[in-house]
């Protein structure tokens, strides 16, 4: 009781700033991984040959239908425990944020390249190219441009589905707020203080996506 | 067929939102009323085996016994209700709940913003690690990962030795988490509640865990049931845990769960 909020966010400002930093690299790690994985994925689940791309189809499933928080504690206490011998946060969480994300982002570009029309594929084959180069050239550059907006969401609730970490005791923004609400058996105080350093972040995030959006419009 | 979907999850939000509005105030209007039969609202974290837990849906535990033998002698009805652990505090802290009976170790820190009942378990923050390790004192822990669960006394006393929220010590929001990250080597102690971690290590003796205790180093602890502060409900039940000690109801409880008999001494001398 009694205990001033500035001077407890002041005390705990070294472990939110690291919070932060881990929010944003937790985010970063998932946004490209995911969205490596999740081209690599988009593509398999686009193969014509059904055997080839049930993996992919089973991949999507799993991950975009059974909870991330679910996936973190399995990934957490089994995957990783499993590979590396012992378990590490920071290691589980950007696994967990990564595949996951890759589910999504496999979606958003199966979209993205079947909303082009079938007609430039055709074209740019009767130029004379193969099918990976019509891929390459025509078919991408115009997807690309088509599923920035959605990418732009699946980015900003990356980052905020990285709270959930704090489950597993990896020392991002939410962590540190349970740690200190905990402490001084206050509510407000951390979690509304992380709310605003979220509120940056994915602010930033949106502005972000949107120039580039507007970099990439054709003229 | 879409209409009627719509109809049918609209209809369900609806419903949704009526019984949480009226669970919500009918908790609200229960807590004004201050007549001597209405039902109290006891919360706790059943996440904390031998004390509560859930056993297939059901909570069982010390406390749960504890609370029951004192509901039956001071005559209150109740219903348990778990929250976890910050929303304990909260709940009591706002009133929304009359009492907790959840392990919860007496400190000054929280006895400035809650009341607490007499004493009715003692306790010893104690270090769980696997049999083969080099750890045998607190000071040991320096310098090594350790987990713990989130705003216990476990963590207190590891922050004592190795320092206020060092980067070492893992923060778990139940000690099931925090030791399942010692099994899998994420940390290489545990620090909690003497009894919690006694009986894990005895209930897994496959895992090859072993407890260490430091006596120097971890200070007795009293649990005590918490209220709001300036609770009405304490001296019923003080009167109700004496009588628990007087009639052998306690000891009857503790030996169920503890297999030993408890230090009836230590926790009369602390009223």
């Amino acid at each position: 009781m009694g205990v001033n909020p500035i001077d407890i966010i002041r005390e705990y400002l070294p472990f939110l700033a690291s919070g932060t930093l881990f929010t944003i690299g937790f985010s970063l790690a998932g946004i490209v991984f995911g969205t490596i994985l999740g081209l690599l994925v988009c593509f398999g689940k686009m193969l014509n040959n059904k055997v080839l791309s049930a993996p992919f189809v089973c991949y999507i499933t799993f991950f975009r239908g059974t909870p991330l928080f679910v996936q973190i504690l399995l990934i957490h206490f089994g995957v990783v425990p499993a590979i590396f011998g012992q378990s590490n946060g920071i290691i589980s969480g950007i696994v967990a944020l990564s595949l996951n994300e890759a589910a999504y982002i496999a979606e958003v570009f199966r979209a993205g390249i079947q909303s082009i029309d079938e007609g430039q594929t055709e074209a740019a084959r009767s130029l004379g190219m193969n099918r990976l180069q019509a891929m390459r050239y025509v078919v991408l550059p115009q997807a690309v441009h088509r599923v920035l907006p959605p990418m732009g969401n699946e980015f900003i609730s990356l980052i905020k589905d990285s709270s959930l970490l704090a489950a597993i005791a990896a020392p991002e923004l939410t962590y540190w707020a349970q740690a200190m609400g905990a402490q001084y058996a206050i509510t407000w105080t951390p979690y509304l203080a992380i709310s605003f350093i979220y509120l940056i972040l994915t602010l930033t995030m949106s502005f972000l996506v949107n120039r580039l959006e507007r970099r990439m419009a054709t003229k | 067929m879409i209409k009627k979907l719509s109809v049918l999850s609209l209809l369900l939000t609806l419903v949704l939102i009526f019984t949480a509005c009226s669970s919500g105030s009918g908790s609200g209007s229960s807590a004004k009323k201050e007549t001597s039969k209405k039902v109290l609202r006891v919360v706790n974290d059943a996440t904390y085996p031998p004390f509560e837990s859930l056993d297939k849906g059901k909570m069982v535990g010390f406390d749960v016994d504890i609370m029951k033998a004192l509901g039956k002698v001071s005559g209150y009805k109740y219903k348990l209700v778990n929250v976890g652990w910050d929303p304990v505090f909260a709940e009591l802290k706002s009133k929304t709940a009359d009492m907790s009976i959840s392990a919860i170790s007496i400190t000054a820190d929280r006895a400035k913003t809650y009341d607490f009942s007499k004493p009715y378990f003692l306790s010893t923050n104690k270090i769980l690690v696997s049999k083969d390790s080099s750890i045998k004192s607190a000071a040991d822990l320096k310098g090594k990962t350790v987990a713990v669960q989130t705003g216990t006394t476990g963590q207190a006393a590891v922050e004592k030795i190795v320092g206020k929220n060092n980067p070492k010590v893992k923060k778990f929001k139940t000690i099931s988490l925090a030791i399942m990250e010692m099994q899998n080597k994420g940390a290489v102690a545990v620090v909690a509640d003497n009894t919690v971690i006694e009986q894990y290590a005895r209930n897994n003796p496959g895992k090859n865990l072993k407890v260490v205790e430091d006596k120097d180093a971890f200070e007795p602890e009293f649990y005590g049931i918490m209220y709001p502060k300036d609770s009405k409900l304490k001296p019923v039940f003080d009167k109700a845990i004496n009588k628990l000690y007087s009639d052998g109801t306690y000891e009857k409880i503790y030996k169920k769960w503890f297999k030993v008999a408890p230090d009836l001494d230590t926790l009369k001398a602390q009223q």
